[in-house]
């Protein structure tokens, strides 16, 4: 027992060395961001030219959107599932609604059900205190009923408003200003403002957060309206590429904003996690992606890839969590 | 009592931790069908003998005697095979799963792969029966009180042969009526020859309970007699060192203005009746002993804890406690005794930590500049001397417990609060850096007129910190000390 003590007193002091030059959490990833791009441009010679990124970018875009509450969500220790579906439903009603009333009418009808979507996570989640996870996988089943039910299980054609998805001004296509916008200030919301050091304070110790005052029910309300809102405009973007409305256009959505936030470094226990980060963990899934598919790999490959892409990730969260606890 | 067959004996027993010594030589015996009452102050030892007893560490030392076998140490396994069972003072069940489950917990008798649950329903109740407890076997664990749950786990002990049982202050959780009822199991178990070592700190059991006494101070051996010979008195002066006074007062003061007042307020289960003020720049504490409704007290005036009646007033304002968001928002601060439950961000700045609570007035449209928290960080951690070698951005884990609350006490400092909430604010804080923290809460209130109300189990504490002492005893205020009254052996006296 002696030993073990003294071993440990030694580790401690040896950690506190360690962490005096401590690498950026974000070097291992930006080496398995290059190491990718290093493989795929000599796998492939399509992958490594501008248009091919503006593609990569494009893509990413409409699930980078999404990825900025919900890293918030993530961080505060909570999760949103059901922002494929909410994308879906959000596309059917925009197509809807455009096609009869004009595009205005559409944006706002979208912008509606997201704030109304939103508040329905919020109220389930924080006043009647279900587990956010098993709310919005509810949401995401039931809402893909919705995305079906609107379309009579149809796509649904949209007239005259591709320059949502498809713009480019100053030749880069307008999702990727739009996530580069939202991602700039989510990252200065995080970083610099009340409300984001809040949603760290949360995550990182919620009993304690009520303690010192912080209304925890309120930010994680707002946090839960705001990545529906999220999920509405992505649905918009997407069904604007696609110029039609698809109630299959969000599946498989959650499972890559989670994996990319998880890459990005975020803890699912909550406390950690950044705007930056989710960014590379986006690059990283858009990479893979876009670089199997120039391959040639078979589709089911990719969704092969994809799913292990998440256990691979989870399972460095839960490593550097035990690390962590070792430590104290 | 006629059985006094030596179950075990501990002789010469000594321990070290990397080189310090905690226990040194420590002799320990029981009976069969005797009661040992293990008394000492936090620190004596008395954690460390109870371990070694169960086989958690071996000492460095000094033999172990069972059966006309002499050990050098125990393991776990041995002392298990050997019949020694602690019962802790926290639960160790499973509350979803029922009374004869955890009575059998792990162990369920089965053939075949499928549990026999005719057998083990049949002996459990048998064993009930013989601890003539009457608790209904298909109930739920979690749906019972503690003081049941606590039989179960003693139940279990007895079905696993315990020869000898280790009670670890298990009446600190429990009421009145349940320790009762703890002790008349304890008669049955000693009628049938089990030997108990019994660790308590509530002086009043001893008698009532044990066959024999013995104090450790310091990891000594300092008082070992049977318990009839044994006067509280001798207790508590073998457990202290010297008689119970000798420990410095703070120059008191008197100011005039009531800050916070409680009338009458009851919540229902822990403690009634409590009424109370605090002044403008004035430290007053509650005495108790773990479990009397100190904290309790303070967790209801915070918000955390339904209030059943009476009434709180801050500066003559009726105030009901909605919860603690609310209470923050009425300038009131609360240090909880678990810090990393209640109070610290432990991945997040020490800055951070500090600013937490202030960044509704240190934001400015919304933005809470880095600079600002560093300069708040900058000057609590000169006037409380926190000391954190990497400065205001280090993890708040990575800092030793004393600093760690010195940060969270400059939290509400920061925030500035009329009224602080303290409970137990020394609690696995290093005795070197208590004293700072009474001169910084007394200096801080003198200074800055917050009213501070204290929850504490440490008298020595009270006797350096108090400008006033009220002591708590199971749920009601027994006693009211000022001035050179403050003394250890009055707050005991007062909290039994």
């Amino acid at each position: 027992m002696a030993n073990l003590r003294g071993k440990k007193v030694a580790q401690d002091s040896e950690q506190g060395a360690k962490r005096a030059r401590k690498i950026p959490d974000s070097a291992p990833l930006i080496a398995v961001l290059i190491l990718m791009i290093a493989y795929f441009s000599v796998a492939s010679e399509y992958f490594l030219q501008v248009e091919n990124f503006k593609n990569i970018f494009a893509n990413a875009a409409v699930t980078g959107i999404v990825c900025i509450p919900s890293t918030f969500l993530i961080i505060a220790g909570q999760i949103d599932l059901s922002v494929g579906s909410a994308a879906a439903v959000s596309g059917m009603v925009l197509a809807q609604v455009v096609n009869a009333h004009g595009i205005v009418a559409g944006l706002l009808a979208v912008l509606l059900f997201g704030l109304a979507f939103g508040c329905f996570n919020g109220v389930i989640v924080t006043l009647i205190g279900v587990n956010s996870l098993i709310t919005t996988l509810g949401g995401l089943g039931f809402l893909y009923g919705v995305a079906l039910l609107i379309g009579n299980g149809q796509t649904v054609g949209m007239n005259d408003f591709e320059w949502l998805g498809t713009a480019q001004p100053l030749s880069i296509p307008l999702p990727i200003i739009i996530f580069a916008g939202l991602a700039l200030m989510g990252a200065i919301t995080l970083r610099y403002t009340k409300f984001g050091r809040s949603i760290y304070a949360i995550g990182s110790n919620p009993n304690a957060a009520r303690v010192v005052g912080i209304r925890s029910n309120r930010i994680i309300f707002q946090t839960f309206v705001l990545s529906a809102v999220a999920s509405a405009l992505a649905g918009a973007v997407l069904t604007s590429q696609l110029s039609a409305g698809s109630p299959n256009s969000g599946l498989g959505l959650e499972l890559q904003v989670v994996t990319a936030i998880v890459l990005g470094g975020a803890s699912l226990a909550g406390g950690r996690g950044s705007i930056f980060g989710t960014v590379l963990g986006l690059l990283i899934v858009g990479i893979l992606n876009n670089g199997l598919i120039l391959m040639d790999v078979p589709t089911f490959w990719q969704r092969i890839a994809q799913g292990l892409m998440l256990i691979v990730a989870v399972s460095f969260d839960s490593i550097r969590a035990k690390l962590n606890n070792t430590r104290a | 009592m006629s059985n006094s067959t030596e179950l075990i004996r501990l002789e010469g027993i000594k321990k070290s931790y990397n080189g310090v010594e905690v226990l040194h030589g420590v002799d320990l015996s029981v009976n069969a069908g005797e009661v040992v009452a293990l008394l000492g102050e936090n620190g004596a030892g008395k954690s460390t003998l109870v371990k070694i007893l169960a086989g958690d560490i071996s000492p460095t030392q000094g033999t172990i005697k069972m059966n006309g076998v002499e050990y050098a140490g125990l393991d776990v396994y041995s002392a298990r095979d050997l019949g020694i069972r602690m019962i802790f003072q926290e639960l160790n069940d499973a509350p979803s799963m029922s009374v004869a489950e955890n009575i059998f917990l792990g162990q369920w008798p089965s053939s075949g792969g499928k549990i026999a649950w005719k057998e083990l329903k049949a002996k459990a109740k048998e064993v009930l029966d013989r601890l003539e407890v009457n608790i209904p076997l298909d109930a739920e664990a979690g749906s019972l009180r503690v003081g049941e749950r606590q039989l179960l786990e003693i139940a279990r002990a007895l079905i696993q042969n315990a020869k000898i049982l280790v009670l670890d202050e298990p009446s600190a959780a429990l009421s009145n009526i349940e320790v009762e009822r703890l002790f008349s199991v304890m008669e049955q178990l000693k009628a049938q020859g089990v030997g108990m070592v019994y660790i308590t700190h509530r002086l009043d059991e001893v008698s009532r309970v044990a066959d024999r006494v013995q104090v450790l101070r310091d990891g000594n051996p300092v008082l070992t007699k049977p318990a009839k010979d044994v006067t509280r008195q001798d207790m508590v002066t073998a457990m202290l060192g010297h008689e119970a006074s000798g420990n410095t007062r703070p120059v008191v003061s008197k100011p005039n203005k009531v800050v916070l007042e409680i009338n009458n307020l009851s919540d229902g289960h822990v403690f009634k009746d409590i009424s109370l003020n605090v002044k403008a720049g004035e430290v007053v504490t509650l005495f108790g002993k773990i479990g009397s409704g100190t904290s309790e007290i303070l967790e209801s005036i915070f918000g955390l804890r339904d209030i059943a009646s009476g009434e709180i007033k801050i500066s003559g304002t009726t105030f009901t406690p909605e919860s603690p968001e609310d209470s923050t928002a009425r300038n009131i601060g609360y240090l909880p005794a678990d810090r990393q439950r209640l109070g610290s961000f432990a991945n997040r700045s020490v800055a951070e930590n500090l600013s937490v609570s202030s960044w509704g007035k240190m934001a400015k449209f919304g933005f809470v500049k880095r600079e600002t928290e560093e300069k708040a960080f900058g000057k609590w951690a000169e006037a409380l001397s926190i000391s954190a070698r990497r400065g205001p951005g280090q993890e708040i884990a990575t800092l030793s417990g004393g600093n760690q609350q010195k940060v969270l006490l400059g939290r509400w400092f920061e925030a500035q609060v009329n009224v602080l909430l303290l409970v137990e604010p020394t609690r696995g804080v290093d005795v070197g850096a208590r004293r700072d923290i009474y001169n910084i809460i007394r200096q801080q209130a003198k200074e800055s007129g917050v009213a501070v109300l204290v929850a504490t189990s440490d008298y020595e504490e009270v006797v350096l910190l108090a400008d006033r002492a009220l002591v708590i005893s199971r749920g009601e205020i027994s006693a009211e000390f000022t001035d050179e009254h403050v003394q250890a052996n009055n707050l005991i006296a007062a909290s039994s």
